[in-house]
């Protein structure tokens, strides 16, 4: 047995463990301590995850955990993401009782997105994204004291039982038709399978199960309450590391496992793309709460980054991988600047927001060029990010018109969307009435983390290249004729 | 002439189904304490299924820990919220309409897929009984147990922080 593949994931797990022994003794008034000592924690496992000790490529537990270069990219993610969350936190730990708890909480949700990412077997696959959702369950109902918190919490609570049931019993009419949960046997099986048509709805509600976890239409109808009512800092990690382990299992089962299949579901699949990025569009504009604003937001990202899955094309891969990484810094650095706007407030309404250009020039540059580079604005991440992933369905436009009308609606949807980011943003420097003028002063972790984000951001956006190359190699292994071979492979390493 | 066996899924089967109807839409009563007690009988006929399927171990489990722990965890939680009988609500037509469409498409789905089907040529793989069943589940699929005990320490915590009276 090969369980040294596993080192990043039982090291986080048991930074949460010590986390949640060490909170016994700190007094209350120093817990955040706790989230310095796990960000820093954090920070030696990536570094050992993104050097020279990183587990080769391979798989373990007779084959159900698989370490290759897309598990190793959105590792990379997960981690990158846990830490800013952390760090963020901490200028919320007044508001959350039990801080400690918190901390530990997110390491653990943390432990169930990396295995999500080397989920090679459907059983491990349910297991892991189980522990994220029950993780996210109290995490979002974690402000007990709040109305919203808690019934967004039970919302979630309510739809995410839901999922889960669907996409079980759609993996047990995937083994009751294939005889095995591996994606490896499935893969090598496609073809036969393909034909079953119990496999086939299996297979369709298991993408019922992550369309909740991506909230694609038509399972988008929790997203923004539970956008709304979770903490600040809970949201920022729900709407990237939750959202990115289902499309990391969406790009594995898609790419991997059942490309045939996918790419004859490929209208079915653009068909939910656009009406996704549409109706996150759409039902944008008319919002007046950032934190639900983002949760539309996120709807709309979800639709693009279902048309570089329907692609089934490398670039397609290649694009969401890219997309993903870019949307999470982008993601993250808004709720940064939420997250600090908030702490003290009630309202996450637009009013909260006015005059920041005033009350704190450093945060309100941030939260710009957050949003610009969610609208996709030319030098910044999102440009290069959806013109990729608008070049993907391009390439399939010779051989598919329907191709052509989806990339035109999702311009539709790129436009509207332009106008419900800049709205935050003439909020904050042109506001309408002469709102509030306390000045906000983000702390120093949160000015690191926002730092790193920005830099990120631009540096993606200016400099594409470097990210495009470790995306491209992080992809390389999926695809047909993958099955165990691919381990031959030299290991990629993700920065 | 079908055997014994099959005379016994068929009548499990639909005491399962008619027991878990009137579990959600029971037309004599709307108290959710009835409700409770025919999910009980509903999980006692899985239980049948299971042993059809050679899976005893499963079938004793189900009847130790779902029909009784959980069960009585449900009637617990009824009766502290003291839950009065649910009002009937209004449908209207839409809703029913809706509804309808609904299970109609998915069951039509599943009825053609199950028709389709082809029936395993080589029965029943694994007896189950405990050893068997341990020994999958300490050998092939002890990493997913492993991940399981996470996920109830994580539930245990959270369900510590959401109840607890105070929290420092």
């Amino acid at each position: 047995m090969n369980s040294s593949l596993l080192v990043i994931e039982f090291l986080v797990a048991l930074l949460g463990l010590g986390v949640l022994l060490a909170d016994l003794w700190i007094a209350p008034s120093a817990r955040r301590t706790l989230a310095y000592v796990a960000t820093t924690g954090l920070l030696l496992v990536f570094t050992i995850h993104a050097g020279a000790l990183a587990p080769a490529d391979g798989t373990a537990f007779g084959g159900m955990f698989l370490v290759d270069g897309l598990a190793n990219f959105f590792k990379s993610i997960f981690l990158v993401a846990a830490m800013v969350v952390l760090m963020v936190s901490t200028r919320f730990a007044d508001r959350l009782n039990g801080y400690g708890e918190f901390v530990a909480l997110i390491l653990f949700a943390t432990v169930g997105m990396l295995l999500t990412a080397s989920a090679n077997d459907f059983i491990l696959m349910f297991v892991s994204l189980e522990l994220i959702t029950v993780t996210f369950y109290i995490l979002v109902s974690f402000q007990r004291n709040r109305l919203s918190s808690v019934e967004a919490g039970v919302k979630y609570l309510i739809f995410g039982a839901l999922a889960a049931a669907f996409m079980v019993f759609g993996i047990t009419l995937i083994f009751g038709s294939a005889n095995s949960t591996n994606f490896f046997e499935i893969a090598a099986k496609q073809g036969e399978l393909a034909k079953s048509p119990v496999f086939l709805i299996g297979l369709l509600l298991t993408f019922v199960g992550l369309g909740f976890k991506i909230s694609a239409f038509p399972f988008q109808m929790w997203t923004p309450d539970v956008y709304q009512g979770a903490p600040a800092p809970v949201t920022a990690f729900l709407a990237t590391g939750s959202k990115a382990a289902g499309f990391v299992l969406i790009l594995r089962l898609a790419y991997g496992v059942v490309p045939e299949l996918s790419a004859k579901w490929s209208h079915l699949l653009l068909g939910f793309a656009v009406i996704t990025a549409l109706y996150g569009s759409f039902c944008g504009l008319a919002q007046r709460s950032v934190k639900r604003l983002m949760g539309y937001s996120s709807i709309s990202n979800a639709g693009f980054l279902l048309l570089g899955i329907a692609a089934a094309n490398d670039t397609g891969s290649s694009a969401v991988a890219f997309f993903l990484a870019a949307y999470v810094f982008t993601t993250l650095l808004v709720f940064a600047g939420v997250t600090v706007v908030t702490a003290d407030g009630e309202t996450d309404d637009f009013s909260a927001f006015g005059g920041l250009g005033q009350r704190s020039p450093f945060l309100a540059a941030g939260l710009t060029i957050g949003l610009v580079s969610l609208a996709g604005v030319p030098p910044l991440a999102g440009f290069f990010a959806k013109f990729w992933l608008f070049k993907a369905a391009a390439l399939r436009v010779a051989d598919d018109r329907w191709f052509l009308v989806a990339i035109l609606a999702a311009c539709v949807a790129v436009v509207i969307s332009f106008y419900y980011y800049f709205g935050i943003i003439r909020a904050m420097y042109w506001p309408r009435h002469t709102a509030e003028s306390t000045p906000v002063e983000p702390s120093i972790p949160v000015r690191l983390a926002m730092v790193t984000c920005i830099a990120a951001v631009i540096l993606m956006g200016v400099f594409p290249g470097g990210l495009v190359s470790v995306a491209r190699q992080a992809v390389a292994g999926l695809g047909p004729a993958t099955a165990p071979a691919a381990h031959a492979a030299p290991p990629v390493a993700a920065h | 002439m079908p055997a014994f066996t099959d005379l016994l899924f068929y009548a499990f089967a639909g005491l399962a189904l008619l027991f878990g109807f009137l579990c959600v839409a029971n037309p004599f009563s709307r108290s959710p304490v009835t409700s409770a007690m025919f999910l009980v009988l509903t999980i006692i006929a899985l239980a049948g299924l299971f042993i059809l399927l050679h899976a005893f171990f499963l079938a004793a489990v189900q009847i130790l820990v779902y029909a009784g722990a959980v069960m009585v965890l449900f009637l617990f939680v009824i009766m502290l919220l003291d839950l009065k009988e649910e009002d009937r609500r209004k449908m209207r037509g839409f809703t029913i309409g809706a509804g309808a469409l609904a299970v109609v498409a998915i069951a039509g789905i599943l009825i053609r897929a199950v028709i389709a089907a082809q029936p395993l040529a080589q029965g029943i793989l694994v007896e189950g009984e405990t050893k068997p069943l341990g020994k999958l589940l300490f050998t092939q699929y002890l990493l997913p147990f492993e991940v399981m005990s996470l996920l109830l320490l994580v539930a245990m915590v959270g369900v510590i922080l959401l109840s607890k009276k105070e929290i420092k």
